[in-house]
């Protein structure tokens, strides 16, 4: 029966809410996700660097973890490529190279390659991408990354406003509505990309787009095309988080955004539900079991009474007992976790949890 | 709010409202909720002019308060700024009407029939467009006198519960009203109709602060003692119930008269599903439906998002043994209420409700399900296919009978 009961409610929709909430949906749970804001993955370039996958590479179930992650980005249309144990370059805006393990494709299709000619291509107006600067820094520092990768500064001019000031948010979203836009975009594209083996872009293909769309994209250009990320709200970022949730929306889970939980329901060493803070009154969840993956910024919905966790990741009070038998924590919340905090753990810690909450018994399953 | 509270302070931004804003993405020089909420408005707080026009595009849909990791109320930012904003002489005017449809309808349901027929004759709209700025592709919707009551059998022993009517179903729609009275008469709740003014929502959106609080307040007054004796008050219209449970508060935040007893309103505000919803969680919803084979789209209103109660009425439909039914999720219709009918936003209206005009189009669906009555008349514009509150496919379900 449908109603306001879940066998497993997620607070939070960072990288960790988000893959906690999915592998508890892979096992045909049904699942609410609760949270505000986006989390701060979406902020960023969209990718896992490779240092951080390497300072926690021996933590067990990581492997598992990251391919879970990347089997669900792959179903939700925005597939992750790359390996924990191999590091391999990027480039930045800032026209450096980030050693990256993990990334959404269409940022791989930027990654140097050897004895490849790339052209750069600027947007007129748009500020904080410097086709020119990049080219000169990318050029100097793949000769000893890439040898023989060359880049060339190109600028295109696009007859739409772009807004002032103009920005890859605007275009992304013509970009997702606009056929008329994706068409003068090809062929702009097209003439700065010709004589070069692929064409570098601003992160800005779509805020939505999926895989698929993306290669349409590219098969009507003719040639590969990768994205750089430019500074947050970075579209690479948003597009994860963009494709992440409408998938869970579509596997059953239950999206509840834009008001924070006021309150957990403990009686007896178990949490029984949540209450949201909703307008005028709380709306009240019931829940098996419950997954905190609020993040370091919001404010702590355990109280004080929060001092560290025990093995399978539940809060510990202060006297040492479980806060909860049923109450998980994930992503950056977990105090131990304060060292090491990056994305893959984000990704493991949520992952953990999501399996842990599942293992309740799934009363109100969708069958 | 208060000239300085510091709530401004948490916006960091992050540009997220921006993201989520229907308008920006098909307005290319549009500013955005970031630029028009906080920026302009530390501007504003200090005395530096910062009127812009921009401030009449916000559809005041809550999406960039909803997306905001720290709960700044930009739109309430915006919607001040337009209480603020010196409109030209004709927008003025028609602004004015735009923000008392119960006025409006209070007028035209003198001879609806004669209302009605003027408003269909395309000389009118032509004129109206001319005289009033008024998008003269706009049908408006059909009035009728209005004759919604409270029921005179009404159960002394099941819990009483405050039907608000809203100008819509009291001026257009009154068999919706009636509607609702029958789900809930059917799922163990007597229902008293309130005597009630317009909500205020359109005056807000239209500008008109003082109009929004003297609603406010007549609301306040006529509801306040029956919501003391434990009475709840339900909506059938997510614009009603957003401006409820949301607006009431804030507007009325220093009127040391009303303040805490808005708050109790806002408190016992529920929406037609989300109390037929809390039914069904205590097993008490009648569950006697009749198989309806139906395909359905369903389409959430900006103003239900907005209150926070995820989705109750498509989990009720989906309750309809033979009823298929799919979520859309495809984003604002652009209606907003008044705004799709002002010429000068006919083309951004439309152009924000072609992603759901197109998910619908994909969907192939019988009809549309969606409880705003504005989103009805959009989606209908838009699509041509035929859209009805939810209320009414459950009410035929229980009937065992489908309308057409």
């Amino acid at each position: 029966m449908e109603s306001n009961r879940y066998d497993v409610v997620v607070v939070g929709a960072g990288i960790s809410g988000l893959t906690a909430a999915g592998a508890a949906a892979h096992r045909n749970l049904r699942v609410a996700l609760v949270a505000t804001g986006p989390g701060s993955f979406v902020s960023g370039a969209g990718w896992l660097k490779a240092q951080d996958i390497m300072r926690v590479s021996t933590a067990p179930e990581l492997r598992e973890a990251i391919a879970f992650f990347c089997e669900m980005a792959r179903f939700a249309g925005c597939p992750f490529e790359g390996d924990i144990s191999a590091a391999r370059y990027l480039p930045t805006i800032l026209g450096d190279f980030q050693s990256v393990a993990l990334a959404p494709l269409l940022l791989w299709h930027a990654e140097p390659r050897e004895g490849t000619s790339t052209a750069i291509a600027g947007i007129r107006g748009l500020s904080s991408f410097d086709e020119n600067f990049m080219a000169e820094r990318l050029n100097e520092r793949a000769r000893t990354i890439s040898p023989g990768c060359t880049y060339t500064a190109r600028q295109i001019s696009l007859s739409r406003d772009l807004g002032i000031p103009a920005t890859t948010l605007r275009i992304a979203k013509y970009f997702d509505r606009d056929p008329g836009f994706r068409a003068e975009l090809i062929g702009a594209l097209r003439s700065a990309a010709s004589g070069f083996a692929r064409i570098l872009v601003p992160g800005m293909l779509g805020l939505d787009s999926s895989a698929e769309q993306i290669a349409r994209f590219e098969r009507e250009l003719g040639c590969s095309v990768g994205e750089i990320p430019t500074l947050p709200p970075s579209i690479p970022g948003l597009r994860i988080f963009h494709r992440l949730e409408s998938y869970l929306h579509k596997i059953g889970v239950e999206l509840f955004r834009g008001f924070p939980v006021q309150k957990v329901e403990i009686h007896d060493s178990s949490c029984i539900g949540l209450q949201v803070a909703s307008p005028g009154h709380p709306m009240n969840l019931r829940c098996e079991s419950v997954v905190l993956a609020t993040g370091r910024r919001s404010a702590s919905l355990l109280g004080g009474a929060y001092a560290g966790h025990d093995r399978q990741m539940r809060p510990l009070a202060a006297t040492g007992s479980v806060v909860a038998r049923n109450l998980f924590v994930a992503g950056s919340l977990l105090h131990s976790c304060a060292d090491n905090d990056s994305d893959a753990m984000e990704i493991l810690t949520g992952y953990r949890a999501g399996n842990l909450a599942a293992s309740t018994r799934g009363y109100y399953a969708v069958r | 709010m208060r000239l300085d509270d510091s709530a401004i302070d948490n916006c960091l931004k992050c540009s997220l409202c921006n993201t989520v804003c229907p308008v920006l993405g098909v307005h290319p020089q549009y500013p955005g909720p970031k630029r028009l909420g906080p920026e302009l408005e530390r501007l504003r707080r200090e005395g530096v002019p910062a009127d812009t026009e921009w401030v009449e595009y916000c559809l005041g849909c809550h999406r960039c308060d909803l997306v905001c990791p720290d709960q700044v109320s930009v739109s309430e930012m915006i919607a001040r700024a337009k209480a603020e904003h010196r409109k030209p002489l004709v927008r003025r005017l028609r602004d004015w009407w735009f923000a008392r449809p119960g006025l409006l309808g209070a007028l035209t349901t003198i001879l609806p029939a004669l209302s009605n027929f003027v408003l269909s004759m395309k000389p009118a709209r032509f004129l109206m467009s001319k005289l009033m700025q008024i998008a003269p592709q706009r049908k408006f919707p059909k009035y009728t006198r209005p004759n919604l009551r409270t029921p005179a059998n009404i159960g002394k022993e099941r819990p009483r519960v405050l039907l608000f009517p809203g100008c819509f179903i009291r001026y257009n729609q009154p068999e919706l009203g009636r509607t609702a009275i029958d789900l809930l008469e059917r799922n163990g709740f007597a229902v008293e109709v309130a005597s009630t003014e317009c909500c205020g929502v359109p005056a807000i959106a239209n500008g008109d602060a003082a109009l929004a609080r003297a609603l406010a307040r007549a609301n306040v007054r006529s509801l306040a003692n029956r919501v003391d004796s434990g009475l709840r008050i339900v909506t059938a219209c997510s614009s009603c119930g957003h401006m409820l449970k949301t607006e009431f508060g804030g507007i009325l935040e220093e009127d040391k008269e009303f303040a805490s007893a808005a708050q109790k309103i806002a408190n016992s505000t529920f929406d037609l599903a989300e109390l037929l919803m809390a039914q069904l969680d205590a097993g008490k919803l009648n569950m006697n439906f009749q198989r309806t084979d139906l395909r359905l789209a369903y389409h959430a209103p900006c103003h239900q998002k907005s209150q926070g109660i995820g989705r109750p009425w498509y989990h009720l439909l989906r309750l309809i043994p033979g009823v298929t039914i799919e979520d859309m999720d495809a984003g604002c219709c652009g209606m907003s209420g008044t705004y799709g009918f002002k010429q000068e936003k006919y083309k951004v209206s439309m152009a924000i409700g072609q992603e759901l005009f197109e998910s619908i189009s994909a969907s192939h669906p019988q009809m549309v399900a969606t409880e705003c009555a504005t989103c009805q008349m959009q989606i209908e514009h838009g699509t041509t296919v035929k859209t009805i509150h939810p209320a009414e496919v459950l009410i035929q379900a229980y009937d065992g009978r489908r309308s057409n």
